[in-house]
């Protein structure tokens, strides 16, 4: 009863069936078609066969194919070609031009899903024989799949019902059952895969070796170095100069820091401060030393001078006065202590060994620098002596020259190096093989490490920022480098071994230790605590490296009991 | 007497079937959800269930949408109106059906001779159907083709037109369902409780 609204257009205009079959209907298309109002029932044949020779013979034929009379919810069986029922109404899918017909198919039941299933299904397939055209129906139909459930005519009907009925076939799905989905679609994931694959690429480059994190380190998962400092002193006055060495810590666990004027103590064990001495007149300290004992601490001046202060009594001992030859004065710069040889390099660039025994203190002067000396270091048994300076240039002395022994080499060094392109602080001699580490200023950040009888560079490590101090680790191969100028930050990683890759293997990194420069930095006796100081006017001790047999209790007490009688690791930590 | 009795473990088993049912559809579609990438795998994480780890995920916004659409699943299963469960996956982009979980829930015949109550089932079985089930979806992935496109995943419900559906929330829609020459079907394990009988299978697009 339905009329068939979802015809195509195409064999809407053929079989011009719009309304139900009636007989009115059938007699205007009959008029239509044969060009002659004729009753269908009448001798059709030979108008068809003169008034339109579009129209296949059996047309006229076939006009009942499935229909009886009035009704086209009944099926009538007739394979139509060539049968003509009297009377019968004119199927309004009868727009054969083929002779091919489809089968009969059982009328279905009319209802919700099917609603014209079959005579599009036979409207279509007549003209084409591919049967799956579901998309095109589809796209023929007024798509309704948000039509609401209320609909629920319209709703399982507008989805493609010839597609569902063919489904439903073939899955065993009865055709009354409904198709129901949720109104909502699923969530997308929260993270989507995309930035998870991109995450999982850039994965590499924010762990361990590569950009360092923006606040803390990036450490190896074996060890992690802690990010805050274990203590931080306060140290106002600190003055903010690249090219002085304010800080040093004694072999007796005591942390001496000039302060402008003022000399400071500060005792690791009891944390107790002492203020020592100050600098006499106008002039400021420059740089200290604690002698090798740690009995004696060396304090440099600017007027070039240097005071012997006696730690334990906090006495000074001496002054040992410039030199009045002004060309090889200026402040001292550095200080390094050998035994009882306490060398100073100065502004001038020369540096002097004092004999701190003798009143006539100085006993070699060495001139290889044409800058002033801000690294100097002795090596552990007094081989050698290293020495850097604003002039870019690295300087191994033999240290038997001058006092200790007749060397012949007296005046020059054993080599220079002037692979630096910026001023050279950072000195320092590893514990536990030949080698000398270097590290250049802003413009050079690098740091060399050189053999020292040979030589030879063996490595260098760019480290991008202005490199203030490098301190060796005393039971591991490792290296750590202060920094100033970018980042002001503390970086260690294995190094001087034949396995250390070169650049990119930082084992830890602190960015911003502080808020300015890195600028002074020792190490602990027993090698577990780095103290820096920076401009900022703080001291802040770090625990770089921890002790690989003892195991750590606690800060407090038991860290002081089982090392009591011990040297090295035990008590000499930080309360 | 014992037919009340039998009534009574019927009426009971009857919400907790349909409460069983619904909690193995629910972790049946995170694992497929998993193993079919549709969500990363980030975001799932390990429970422990039917004495398995199962993997459930952590989104909150999908969990909240799994149990809604659930819910009305398990509405639907103690009133016998849902006949098929089907978690299509379809493609992100060009809304290609690409696999169909179909899970066919049928209602479990009582025994002819129904003057006998049968035993129940019990649990310790049930469950161990259930666990084969989800370890061969998990197996499937040796045979289905590899997805890498985006995909989305829909829920479909097969209901009888008596059934008692919010209109507000349920939408009749499309089976999406695979080109009839392109679709590939394995039919998968199934489990039963006393009272249902859910049957599985995976139907998928392959080309060629």
């Amino acid at each position: 009863m339905t009329s068939n609204p979802k015809t195509p257009s195409r064999f809407r205009s053929r079989s011009d069936a719009k309304t139900p079959l009636t007989p009115s209907l059938i007699s205007s298309f009959n008029a239509v078609s044969l060009g002659s109002p004729r009753k269908h029932g009448a001798a059709p044949s030979h108008p068809a066969d003169l008034s339109n020779p579009f129209l296949a013979r059996s047309r006229p034929a076939s006009p009942v194919k499935r229909t009886t009379s009035g009704t086209t919810t009944s099926q009538s069986s007739s394979s139509n070609a060539g049968v003509i029922r009297k009377g019968g109404i004119e199927s309004r899918l009868e727009v054969v031009s083929h002779d091919y017909h489809p089968p009969s198919r059982p009328e279905l039941k009319r209802s919700r899903s099917t609603p014209s299933t079959r005579e599009r299904t036979i409207s279509s397939s007549s003209t084409h024989p591919d049967r799956f055209i579901t998309t095109r129906e589809d796209a023929a139909l007024p798509s309704s799949l948000s039509s609401g459930a209320t609909d629920a005519t319209a709703g399982t009907a507008t989805s493609s019902p010839g597609h569902t009925a063919r489904l439903a076939n073939a899955t065993g799905v009865p055709l009354n059952k409904r198709v129901l989905a949720y109104h909502e679609a699923p969530p997308s994931s929260s993270s989507s895969t995309f930035l998870t694959a991109q995450r999982n690429l850039a994965r590499p480059l924010y762990t361990r070796d590569a950009l360092p994190s923006s606040n803390g380190t990036s450490t190896s998962k074996t060890r992690r170095v802690p990010t805050t400092p274990e203590r931080v002193l306060d140290a106002p006055g600190m003055v903010d100069d690249f090219y002085l060495n304010l800080v040093s810590w004694s072999a007796l666990n005591v942390v001496g820091v000039a302060l402008g004027e003022s000399t400071y103590l500060w005792n690791a064990e009891s944390g107790t401060v002492s203020h020592l001495g100050d600098a006499p007149g106008d002039t400021y300290v420059a740089s200290v030393d604690f002698s090798g004992d740690g009995a004696y601490l060396g304090v440099g001046l600017g007027t070039g001078a240097i005071e012997l202060w006696d730690v334990g009594s906090g006495t000074k001992l001496r002054t040992m006065a410039p030199s009045s030859d002004a060309a090889s004065g200026g402040q001292v710069a550095s200080l390094s202590w050998f035994s009882h040889v306490l060398t100073s390099g100065h502004s001038s660039g020369t540096i002097h060994h004092h004999d701190v025994r003798v009143p006539r203190h100085l006993v070699a002067s060495l001139h290889g620098h044409t800058g002033e000396v801000c690294g100097l270091r002795w090596s552990a048994g007094g081989e050698v002596l290293a020495s850097g300076g604003n002039d870019n240039v690295v300087n191994l002395w033999d240290g038997r020259g001058g006092d200790v022994g007749g060397g012949n080499a007296r005046g020059a060094p054993k080599w220079t190096k002037r692979n630096h392109t910026a001023a050279v602080k950072a000195l320092s001699f590893s514990p536990w093989s030949p080698l000398l580490a270097s590290g250049g200023g802003t413009s050079d950040t690098c740091i060399h490490i050189w053999n020292i009888t040979t030589g030879a560079r063996l490595h260098t490590y760019h480290t991008g920022a202005q490199v203030t101090g490098v301190h060796w680790a005393r039971d591991r191969k490792e290296l750590l480098s202060t920094h100033g100028f970018p980042g002001n930050g503390i970086c260690g990683g294995p190094r001087g071994t034949q396995a250390a890759p070169a650049q990119t293997s930082k084992l830890f990194e602190i960015r911003d230790a502080h808020d300015s420069r890195v600028l002074f930095s020792a190490l602990s006796p027993n090698g577990e605590v780095l103290v820096t100081g920076a401009g900022d006017e703080n001291l802040k001790f770090w625990r770089v490296w921890e002790a690989k047999e003892k195991v750590r209790k606690g800060k407090t007490g038991s860290g002081k009991e089982d090392g009591e009688g011990r040297s090295g690791r035990g008590i000499l930590g930080i309360r | 007497m014992a037919t009340s009795q039998a009534l009574n473990r019927q009426a009971i088993t009857l919400k907790g079937s349909t409460n069983l049912v619904t909690e193995f559809f629910k972790y049946a579609a995170n694992t497929i959800l998993f193993q079919r990438g549709v969500y990363p795998s980030d975001d799932f994480h390990m429970v422990k269930k039917y004495g398995q780890t199962v993997l459930v995920t952590q989104d909150l916004a999908l969990e909240n949408y799994l149990d809604r659409i659930l819910k009305q699943v398990n509405k639907w299963l103690s009133t016998g109106s849902v006949t098929q469960l089907v978690l299509a996956i379809i493609s992100k982009d060009t809304r290609l059906p690409l696999e169909r979980w179909v899970f066919d829930i049928n209602l479990v015949e009582p025994p002819a001779d129904s003057t006998e109550p049968a035993p129940p089932k019990p649990e310790s079985e049930i469950q161990a159907e259930i666990r084969y089930i989800l370890k061969q979806i998990v197996s499937t992935v040796t045979f289905l083709p590899i997805i890498d496109d985006p995909t989305v995943f829909n829920i479909l419900a097969y209901t009888h037109d008596s059934a008692d559906v919010p209109a507000d929330e349920w939408v009749d829609t499309d089976p999406l369902a695979i080109e009839a020459s392109k679709s590939q079907q394995v039919k998968l394990r199934s489990f039963s409780t006393d009272v249902h009988r859910i049957e599985a299978m995976v139907a998928y697009r392959y080309e060629g």
